[in-house]
C-alpha cells in the first residue's frame, strides 16, 4: 500500500497543492498506523512549502592530477544530487564559462576543482545564479581509494552533517551555510536512499575546515532494533575522503564579484616555494659573509701575546 | 573569540610579501626546517590590506540561507561542541577530536530520528550499491588480513627467538652437567686406582676389570659406533683375541706392544671362531650400500629409457649418419658408413 500511496503523492508535488508535499511521505510509509497522524501534524504545521532542490555541478580544471581527480570522483559518489561535467580550461574567463555551464545544467551550486602546476588544488564552492562563492586551498588530501580507510556505506544515503561549534564569525557562518547546502543531500531526492549510515565532519581547527566522512556501524543484532544499548555500541569507521580546506577569498557573486572576505593569514603555495628556494640560494653568500665577519672580529680583538710561545725553543 | 589566535609557523612570513628581505638571514635559517615539511604556512600577523566585509557577508548569508523554520530533517546538520582546543600537529588528538565530534553528532541524530520514528541505520537485509565497490572492499579486506598475518608472524618470530635463547641456556646447562659427570667419573676411577694401590692389588687383575665394567650399568649397552679393527660378526666386543685363550692379561709395561698385536689379531683372525666370519649378521644382511652400484641404479627416470642406457653402456651408436657437407665422398670413405637421405 505504501508504494502506491507514495507514487500518488509524488505526482501531486508537481501540482500546486501546497500543504501536502514531500515531507510527510516518508513517515507514512515506514510508520505504524497509530503514530502516523501525530507525525503528520507536526510536520505540516512547521513549513509545508519548503523543498530542497539543490543540484550541484561538479567539475574540474584541465591538467588535474590523478589524485585530485580521484578526490573529485569521490565527491561525485558522495553527492547523489550532483552532476558531473567535462573539464574546464582554467583561465581568466573561467568564471563566465562556469556560470554558463551551471545554468545550462540547471544547477544551483557548483564545486570546481582547480589544479595548478600539477600540485596545488583549489576548490571553488559557488552558489550559482547570484553568489556568493568561496575559493579554498585544499591540503592534506586522502582519497577514498586508500586502503587504510576501511569503511563503506550506501551510495546516496543522506549524510548527517556535523559542524564544530566554532563556525561563529560572519564568514564562517556563511561558509557553514554554503557547505550545508552543497553537502546536504536533499530529502527525498530520487537517487538518495532512505537510511542514514554515514556522517560528515566539518571542523575548524587552526583556521582550516577539516573534512572527514565516517560510516556509522552498530552490531548486527542491534541494527534492527536499535535502542539505548545500541547507542553505546555504535562505532564509526572512516570511509574517506579526507581533506582540509583553507579559505582564501569569499566573493559576492558566483565565480567573481566583489570580495567580501580575504584570509589575512594566507600565503600562497607559490610564495612558500619561492621562499624556500631563496633560503636555499643564500648559502654561499652567507658563508662569505660569515667568513668576513670572523675576520673582522679577529682584527678587532687581537690575541694577547702568548708568554709560553717560545718556551720550548729555548730548550733546544 | 578565544579560538582566533593563529598558530605561528613562520616568523618570516610577513617578509615574504615584500621581496627585499635579505637583511636578517639568521632568522630565516632557524625557521627553515619548519617550512620544509609544512604545507600551510601562515603570516605572523594579519596583512593590513585584507578585506573583511562583515555586513556584506551577513547579507549574503541572508540571501542564500533557507527559511528559519525549516525542519531539521531537511538539513540533518548538527553543531557539536568542541571541548578543548585541538592541536593541529598532533595527528592522533586531532583525529580523535573529529571522531568524537562525529560520534556525538551521530548520537544526537539518532535520538532525533528515534523521536521522529524514522528509520536510521540500514537494515541488515537491505542491499544496495555502496560507495566502494566490492572489489575494492576485497582489497581492503586482503590488506587487513595481511596485516594481521604479519603481526602474527612477527609474534611467532619473537617467540622462536626467545625459545632459542632458552634452548641455548638449557644446552649450556647440559654441557656443564656432562662435563661434571665426566669429571666425576674420572675422579671415581682415580679413587678406585688409589684404593687398589693401597690395598696392594689384592683383588688381582680379573677382579679389577670386573669392577670397572660393572661400575655403571651401561657397560652392557651396545654402542652404535664402529669399532676399529673389530669384525662385524664379532660379538665378543672386540676382545676375542685377548679374552678367549686366557693367556693374555699382561702387565701394564708391555701394553703398548700388545695393543698392536691385539689389533692385528682381531683384524686378521687369531683366535675366536673362524667360521663366523663367513656368516651374515643382522647388519650385513641389511647393508645395501655395496649393492646395485652400477649404471643401472638411479632414479626411475633413468630406468625408463633403458634402451638409451644400454647404448651408453655398450658404447654403441646407430650406424646411420647424415652429412650435408661437400666432401661426402671423403667422409664416406673414411668412416665406412652408409648414407641415408
Amino acid at each position: 500500500m505504501g508504494g502506491k500511496k507514495r507514487k500518488h503523492s509524488e505526482a501531486e508535488v508537481a501540482a500546486p497543492v501546497k500543504n501536502d508535499e514531500g515531507p510527510p511521505e516518508r513517515p507514512k510509509r515506514t510508520l505504524l498506523g497509530w503514530k502516523d497522524k501525530v507525525e503528520k501534524e507536526k510536520e505540516t504545521d512547521s513549513k509545508p512549502g519548503f523543498r530542497n532542490k539543490e543540484k550541484v555541478l561538479v567539475t574540474c580544471s584541465r591538467r588535474i592530477s590523478y589524485r585530485y581527480r580521484h578526490l573529485m570522483m569521490n565527491m561525485v559518489s558522495l553527492l547523489p544530487h550532483c552532476k558531473k561535467d567535462n573539464k574546464v580550461e582554467s583561465k581568466e574567463s573561467k568564471g563566465a564559462t562556469l556560470n554558463e555551464l551551471v545554468e545550462l545544467k540547471s544547477c544551483s551550486s557548483c564545486l570546481f576543482f582547480e589544479c595548478r602546476k600539477q600540485k596545488d588544488l583549489y576548490l571553488w564552492m559557488a552558489k550559482c545564479p547570484n553568489g556568493p562563492s568561496v575559493k579554498f586551498l585544499v591540503n592534506a588530501v586522502h582519497t577514498m581509494e586508500e586502503l587504510k580507510l576501511t569503511g563503506n556505506h550506501l551510495k546516496g544515503s543522506r549524510p548527517i552533517l556535523t559542524f564544530s561549534n566554532n563556525f561563529d564569525k560572519p564568514h564562517w557562518k556563511l561558509l557553514k551555510e554554503i557547505i550545508m547546502q552543497i553537502f546536504g543531500v536533499p530529502k527525498d531526492h530520487r537517487k538518495s536512499k532512505p537510511y542514514h549510515d554515514h556522517v560528515f565532519v566539518f571542523s575548524i581547527v587552526d583556521d582550516h575546515i577539516w573534512f572527514r566522512n565516517y560510516q556509522i556501524s552498530a552490531p548486527h543484532s542491534e541494527m534492527d532494533k536499535v535502542d539505548r544499548g545500541g547507542l553505546d555500541k555504535m562505532t564509526l569507521i572512516e570511509v574517506g575522503p579526507r581533506f582540509c580546506l583553507n579559505p582564501i577569498k569569499i566573493f559576492g557573486g558566483s565565480f567573481g564579484g566583489p570580495t567580501l572576505y580575504e584570509n589575512p593569514f594566507y600565503v600562497s603555495p607559490n610564495q612558500i616555494r619561492a621562499l624556500e628556494k631563496r633560503q636555499k640560494a643564500g648559502k654561499y653568500a652567507k658563508k662569505v659573509k660569515a667568513k668576513k665577519r670572523r675576520k673582522m672580529h679577529e682584527l678587532s680583538n687581537p690575541l694577547e701575546p702568548d708568554e709560553f710561545a717560545d718556551m720550548w725553543k729555548n730548550d733546544d | 573569540m578565544p579560538y582566533q589566535q593563529p598558530v605561528i609557523l613562520n616568523r618570516t612570513g610577513k617578509d615574504t610579501m615584500n621581496v627585499d628581505d635579505v637583511e636578517n638571514p639568521e632568522v630565516e635559517v632557524s625557521e627553515s626546517e619548519f617550512e620544509s615539511e609544512d604545507e600551510d604556512v601562515k603570516l605572523e600577523e594579519p596583512s593590513k590590506t585584507s578585506i573583511y566585509n562583515a555586513d556584506g557577508l551577513l547579507d549574503k548569508l541572508d540571501d542564500i540561507s533557507w527559511p528559519q523554520n525549516v525542519e531539521w530533517i531537511h538539513k540533518l546538520s548538527l553543531d557539536i561542541n568542541q571541548e578543548q582546543k585541538v592541536d593541529v600537529n598532533d595527528d592522533l588528538a586531532r583525529e580523535l577530536a573529529f571522531y568524537t565530534q562525529a560520534l556525538e553528532g551521530t548520537r544526537q541524530a539518532f535520538v532525533k530520528f528515534q523521536s521522529m520514528q524514522l528509520p536510521f541505520l540500514r537494515p541488515s537485509d537491505y542491499y544496495a550499491e555502496m560507495v566502494k565497490s566490492d572489489s575494492h572492499m576485497v582489497k581492503v579486506k586482503g590488506r587487513l588480513l595481511a596485516e594481521k598475518r604479519r603481526i602474527e608472524e612477527a609474534d611467532e618470530r619473537r617467540k622462536a627467538r626467545e625459545s632459542k635463547k632458552i634452548a641455548k641456556e638449557v644446552q649450556a646447562q647440559k654441557l656443564k652437567e656432562r662435563a661434571k659427570n665426566k669429571k666425576d667419573e674420572i675422579e671415581s676411577v682415580k679413587k678406585w686406582r688409589k684404593q687398589r694401590q693401597q690395598s696392594g692389588f689384592a683383588g688381582g687383575d680379573k677382579d679389577g676389570e670386573m669392577g670397572l665394567t660393572f661400575e655403571d650399568g651401561k657397560s652392557f649397552e651396545k654402542s652404535n659406533k664402529k669399532r676399529p679393527g673389530v669384525a662385524p660378526f664379532d660379538r665378543t666386543g672386540g676382545k676375542g683375541g685377548r679374552g678367549g685363550a686366557g693367556k693374555g692379561k699382561r702387565g701394564g709395561a708391555a701394553g703398548g706392544k700388545r695393543k698392536g698385536k691385539d689389533f692385528k689379531d682381531s683384524k686378521f683372525g687369531f683366535g675366536g671362531r673362524k667360521g663366523m666370519k663367513k656368516q651374515n649378521t643382522a647388519e650385513t644382511t641389511n647393508d645395501f650400500r655395496s649393492f646395485n652400484k652400477g649404471e643401472f641404479s638411479g632414479n626411475k627416470k633413468r630406468k625408463r629409457n633403458s634402451q638409451l642406457l644400454l647404448w651408453k653402456v655398450a658404447g654403441w651408436r646407430p650406424p646411420v649418419v647424415r652429412y650435408d657437407g661437400l666432401d661426402l665422398a671423403t667422409a664416406v670413405s673414411s668412416s665406412g658408413l652408409q648414407i641415408v637421405e
